[in-house]
């Protein structure tokens, strides 16, 4: 697809979200509560369990890890009913018939979601928050840019996620608890409440199996500083492994999905 | 080989679609949980059609005849359980993109802008989407301007936009890649005398002078009457006529309206052969008369023998009464090719 195409549809939807400015106030509000209930939660453990270092994690670095798993978190936000909204109301036929990629248009609609989120966001929680709490993030510009890599490929992941989940809509009249579903898996294996390192043993096979944890956990650890940069690249290349079978599975599920889809409405 | 002349090609096309009932009541819900019944609706069944570069075609049928359907797959929206089609060469549901960059597509109930931008960013966007030089694009936005008076809507936002406004938009925004075929579902809905009159206008001559190739569905039959040259009936899933607008009329034109007028209000027609009262209004009368049993002459005659006429007129019927007759079932159709369907 067409970059200057994509970023035309980036900026539109980028600036639809602008007019919602009392839902971005409640966004951050909402953000911050999560923050500080995890971190207070932390807090709360780790002085009655008296030990200063638990799983790898001293307090410090939990807190670290709590406040930007929730800003990488934010910075993802994306509406993961587009799909289900235009299967609904049969807008999706005015999208069929422009030569462009839908998955493609897809993204760039979520990309100008998430633009503002980070913009409205994660910057005023981030920033708050290192003022409020006790947290440290090493300063390492490679460090920084490998985040930065690990993150978007993070953001595609989290995308085709969506897109799939949202690609059940041909085949389904009601999608909301299947989007519960994946929002409960993946909150919980990609690390949004717990790092992966606190998952009981026998877990742990299936994290590695699942994809979940290349989404959020990974480019938090690279960020917080736990990864050495020596592995940095192998975490990177797994992410990219799992980019192309989400692509395969995406591909997939769009191909079957086009003979089902109803156009609703007429 | 795809033959030059031949804009689309349509061979034993099919879509089904499974329908599953969910069960009446409260225990009719609950078995259908563990045990649910599938229907499968044939929207539309094996048709074939060609159709020639430059043609103007009307597709008509009654609602859920199956048009709407035939339409979404030959833009790709659908794809066909069997059958195949062929678009300017191009398989639609294989190769949607390429074909969606050759074709100009309005449904008139929807809207391809932007709801929140105004229409000139909409027409912009389209710009990109299609790739269409800024020459070509300035050239082509003068012509539809002209035709179209879109100049005074340009600033607005979509949303704000009367129906007979956005539809011409639309229609303009369908035509901003100059495509070769044109496929438009129901332009006209909804729209009033006059508007409908100015696209009806600006289509046939896109059509004489673009060689713009054009599918037609419509529910007002003045569209066809006026635009269409051919017509293609869908009925069902089936086509159960294609052939020129001129052929179905000089055929099956087995009856004529007559509109009379009278001093009083309380004439009767009964008795005379042939003549069945289908409206009345005051004094006024709408009358159909059967070709086969016996002339209009006669049966004006026998009117006039029984009471005084104010005022007397006969019609042609419109194509949409005769039309209204196939959908009845009191026509049956020989088709032009010889074989005869009911």
């Amino acid at each position: 697809m067409n970059p200057k195409l994509f970023f035309k549809f980036v900026s539109i939807s980028f600036q639809k979200q602008v007019t919602y400015r009392f839902d971005c106030f409640i966004g951050i509000v909402n953000g911050f509560l999560y923050v500080f209930i995890f971190t207070s939660l932390w807090k709360a453990l780790y002085s009655q369990f008296g030990t200063t270092m638990h799983n790898g994690f001293t307090l410090t670095a939990i807190i670290t890890y709590a406040v930007l798993v929730m800003a990488v978190r934010i910075s993802f936000t994306m509406d993961d009913s587009i799909i289900y909204r235009k299967v609904m109301d049969g807008s999706i036929a005015m999208e069929l018939i422009r030569p462009t990629s839908f998955f493609f248009m897809n993204l760039a609609e979520n990309v100008g979601h998430s633009l503002f989120h980070i913009m409205a966001r994660t910057f005023p929680i981030v920033i708050m928050s290192i003022f409020l709490f006790d947290i440290s993030i090493p300063f390492e510009p490679v460090r920084f840019l490998a985040f930065l890599f690990s993150f978007l490929a993070g953001y595609i992941l989290i995308s085709m996620l969506n897109f799939a989940a949202g690609l059940l809509a041909f085949w389904f009249v009601e999608i909301f608890p299947f989007m519960l579903f994946k929002y409960a898996l993946f909150t919980f294996f990609a690390g949004g409440i717990v790092p992966i390192d606190f998952f009981p043993e026998f877990l742990k096979p299936l994290v590695n199996f699942l994809p979940f944890q290349y989404m959020l956990y990974f480019p938090t650890v690279i960020l917080t500083g736990r990864v050495p940069l020596a592995e940095v690249h192998s975490i990177i290349i797994s992410q990219l492994i799992w980019i192309l079978i989400m692509g395969v599975i995406c591909n997939l599920m769009w191909s079957a999905g086009k003979k089902k889809l109803v156009i609703q409405g007429g | 080989m795809q033959q030059d002349n031949i804009a689309i090609e349509v061979k034993r096309l099919r879509k089904e679609f499974k329908l599953s009932s969910s069960g009446k009541g409260f225990l009719g819900k609950l078995k259908a949980l563990f045990h649910r019944k599938h229907k499968i609706i044939t929207a539309v069944n094996d048709i074939d059609f060609k159709i020639r570069r430059g043609e103007f075609v009307g597709y008509v049928g009654e609602n859920g005849a199956g048009k709407s359907t035939t339409i979404k797959m030959l833009t790709g929206i659908l794809v066909p359980t069997s059958g195949t089609a062929n678009v300017n060469g191009i398989v639609p549901f294989k190769d949607r993109k390429k074909n969606a960059a050759k074709i100009g597509v309005v449904f008139g109930q929807r809207t391809q802008l932007w709801w929140d931008l105004p229409v000139r960013e909409s027409f912009d966007l389209l710009r990109v989407i299609f790739r269409v030089s800024r020459l070509d694009f300035d050239r082509q936005m003068t012509k539809l301007d002209e035709a179209l008076g879109l100049r005074p809507l340009l600033e607005m936002p979509v949303r704000k936009l009367s129906l007979g406004q956005r539809m011409r938009c639309d229609i303009a925004a369908s035509l901003i890649h100059n495509p070769p075929v044109l496929f438009l579902d129901e332009p006209t809905i909804g729209l009033d005398v006059l508007a409908k009159q100015s696209v009806r206008n600006f289509l046939s001559e896109i059509n004489r002078t673009e060689g713009t190739t054009i599918i037609l569905t419509t529910h007002d039959m003045n569209d066809i009457e006026q635009l269409c040259k051919r017509l293609i009936i869908i009925e069902e899933g089936k086509i159960i006529f294609d052939g020129e607008t001129g052929f179905l009329k000089q055929k099956f034109v087995h009856e004529k309206v007559i509109e009379v007028e009278f001093y009083e209000d309380d004439c009767v027609m009964q008795g005379i052969p042939g003549v069945t009262v289908v409206r009345e209004q005051g004094c006024k009368k709408w009358l159909t008369v059967d070709n086969d049993s016996s002339g209009i002459g006669e049966v004006i005659g026998a009117i006039a023998f029984r009471y005084k006429i104010k005022d007397i007129s006969v019609k042609e019927p419109s194509v949409e009464s005769i039309i209204r007759n196939i959908y009845d079932n009191r026509v049956k159709l020989p088709l032009p090719s010889g074989k005869t369907i009911t």
